[in-house]
């Protein structure tokens, strides 16, 4: 086994709880190098003798990146590891420096946008998928001190924010919350409509 | 009587259909086998020792069983099994999966009631209520049974063909500064986020 | 606070009926429950709840996960699943127990000893499918009496 070289470069990529993990390939000239990737979270060094646990999807796969997404599902700490295989011969396990917790993921603002249709404010937020809710706030323009707010877990869907005042302009932004980590993103840049139709664009 | 064999085929998939907790049980023929075949049922709460005869369910010819009324606690979970029997012959037992009312059933959508004015319209919703024995028993809505029972309510403009979504936990609405003289059409959905149940929206 | 678990309890019944049909039907013991008989953990008084959760949470990673493996990897992941949720929400639960001094009271204490009896009259492998297969009534129970 010692002839094949573990992968390097290990790194574990962590964007709107989606986790990838990622490691250079393993080059062997006119071969075909496969790759398995395992993991072992908290439960499993302290209570199941340290034992590693297959992801069948990133068994022998020639990528050299692993979606852990439906794995990494609790905010305790992980491990990674994966090992290159050229028929019979294995490398040795390349395991993840330190540990990585769910909680460690980067969040981005949400894709926000905001019509006014007649006297009514209405929102529509892009899905982030199921982890994720969003809080809104909204306010009329000029009155900055009474900002209200609305969570919200519908997605893909025109929401009704708010009834506006006539000739009213009122203002809108929202972030992401992540309530299993505890965690919320950036706010989404401020957008304004006014009473009677106005329309915004998406604003990413 | 004679010694019956138990060389019938079996009842085929066995299970409960349940909606707002009226849980019926159905299975389908066994194959192969026409007119004439009868039918027994029995139940048991999960976790206690005993299979119990369901008396109406007894030598009948159709393939569904009422078991509403030995379902209702669902703070229980349940078995139900089907015996086949023809010209002497018999099936053997054929079990469903274990039956949680609370998680298993399906929701009915809420009702749905509008009033309008002339720039406003006004809605509520009635959820629906948990199968009961009779009408006189006392009637268990819903949303006692999962606390964390939400609405969504859509909003259509005919006209403009545009559709507004609200999200509300209570169970009324009001819709203000609308256009006269315009159609708007209201239905509504019954969200549970645990366990995850979702009604299909009224009509 | 630390008594708020409702997005782990969440994420662990979906995890749960993800695999709920493989778990039961490896439990043919129809007459005999781990968690729901003779005692129903409905009939837990309010005032024990945060402290009888926490001892169900520690019975299910101390003495359940570990006697579940199967030959199915989608299922084995699952459980990962389950059980590092449980770790997380089970140190929660520690959390608010010391926070809100929860003591657990005679008769619950009662009822989590008859549920630890069950647990031990079976073989290991039987009883512990048998309690990842109540996963449920557990569940039910800590979401209705949020």
């Amino acid at each position: 086994d010692a002839l094949l070289p573990a992968p390097q470069d290990i790194s574990i990529l962590s964007t709107n709880m989606k986790h990838f993990l990622t490691w250079s390939p393993v080059v062997v000239q006119g071969a075909t190098v496969r790759y398995s990737v395992e993991f072992q979270g908290e439960y499993e060094r302290e209570y199941a003798n340290g034992s590693w646990i297959p992801i069948s999807e990133c068994s022998l796969t020639t990528a050299t990146v692993c979606n852990l997404t439906e794995d990494i599902s609790a905010t305790v700490a992980y491990k990674l590891r994966v090992r290159a295989q050229l028929g019979a011969t294995r490398s040795p396990w390349a395991t993840s420096k330190g540990f990585f917790s769910r909680a460690m993921t980067s969040l981005t603002p949400p894709e926000l946008r905001v019509v006014a249709d007649g006297h009514h404010v209405l929102v529509e937020l892009a899905d982030m998928g199921p982890s994720f809710q969003f809080r809104v706030l909204y306010w009329r323009k000029g009155q900055e001190s009474r900002v209200q707010q609305k969570v919200m877990k519908e997605v893909s869907s025109v929401v009704h924010l708010a009834t506006m005042e006539a000739g009213a302009e009122y203002c809108v932004k929202a972030q992401a919350h992540v309530e299993a980590i505890n965690r919320s993103s950036s706010f989404s840049p401020t957008q304004c409509v006014r009473a009677q139709g106005d329309t915004s664009v998406w604003l990413v | 009587s004679g010694e019956l064999y138990c060389s019938l085929p079996n009842p085929r998939n066995v299970h409960f259909e349940s909606i707002n907790m009226k849980n019926v049980l159905h299975w389908s023929a066994p194959e192969g086998t026409g007119d004439g075949v009868l039918y027994k049922v029995k139940y048991a709460v999960y976790g206690v020792g005993k299979w119990i005869r369901k008396p109406e369910c007894g030598n009948i010819n159709r393939t569904w069983c009422d078991l509403s009324s030995e379902t209702s606690d669902y703070e229980e979970q349940y078995y139900a099994s089907v015996k086949a029997f023809l010209n002497g012959a018999c099936s053997d037992w054929m079990e469903t999966t274990r039956f949680n009312p609370l998680t298993d059933t399906k929701i009915a959508p809420p009702m749905v009631s509008v009033s309008s004015t002339d720039r406003s319209i006004s809605i509520i919703l009635t959820t629906p209520e948990k199968w009961k024995r009779s009408p006189e028993e006392e009637s268990v809505s819903l949303l006692q049974v999962y606390p964390g029972l939400r609405y969504n309510v859509s909003v259509l403009n005919k006209k403009t063909k545009k559709r507004w979504l609200f999200s509300i936990s209570n169970n009324t609405l009001v819709v203000p500064w609308l256009e006269p003289g315009t159609a708007y059409c209201v239905s509504a959905q019954i969200r549970v986020t645990t366990p995850r149940l979702d009604s299909g929206f009224s009509k | 606070g630390a008594c708020r678990v409702s997005m782990s309890l969440a994420e662990i019944r979906a995890g749960f009926t993800a695999i709920k049909a493989d778990i039961q039907s490896r439990d043919p013991i129809r007459t005999l429950s781990i968690l729901s008989h003779p005692h129903s953990l409905h009939k837990v008084k309010s005032s024990d709840r945060c402290c009888i959760a926490h001892q169900l949470f520690t019975f299910y990673v101390d003495k359940v996960f570990k006697h579940c493996r199967t030959e199915d990897s989608f299922v084995n992941r699952k459980i990962s699943s389950i059980a590092n949720s449980f770790l997380s929400t089970r140190r929660k639960l520690g959390q608010c127990r010391e926070q809100n001094n929860c003591t657990c009271g005679e008769e619950s204490t009662e009822k989590f000893k008859q549920i630890l009896a069950n647990y031990e009259g079976l073989n290991v492998t039987s009883a512990a499918m048998k309690s990842l297969g109540e996963l449920d009534i557990l569940l039910d129970w800590m979401e209705k009496s949020r």
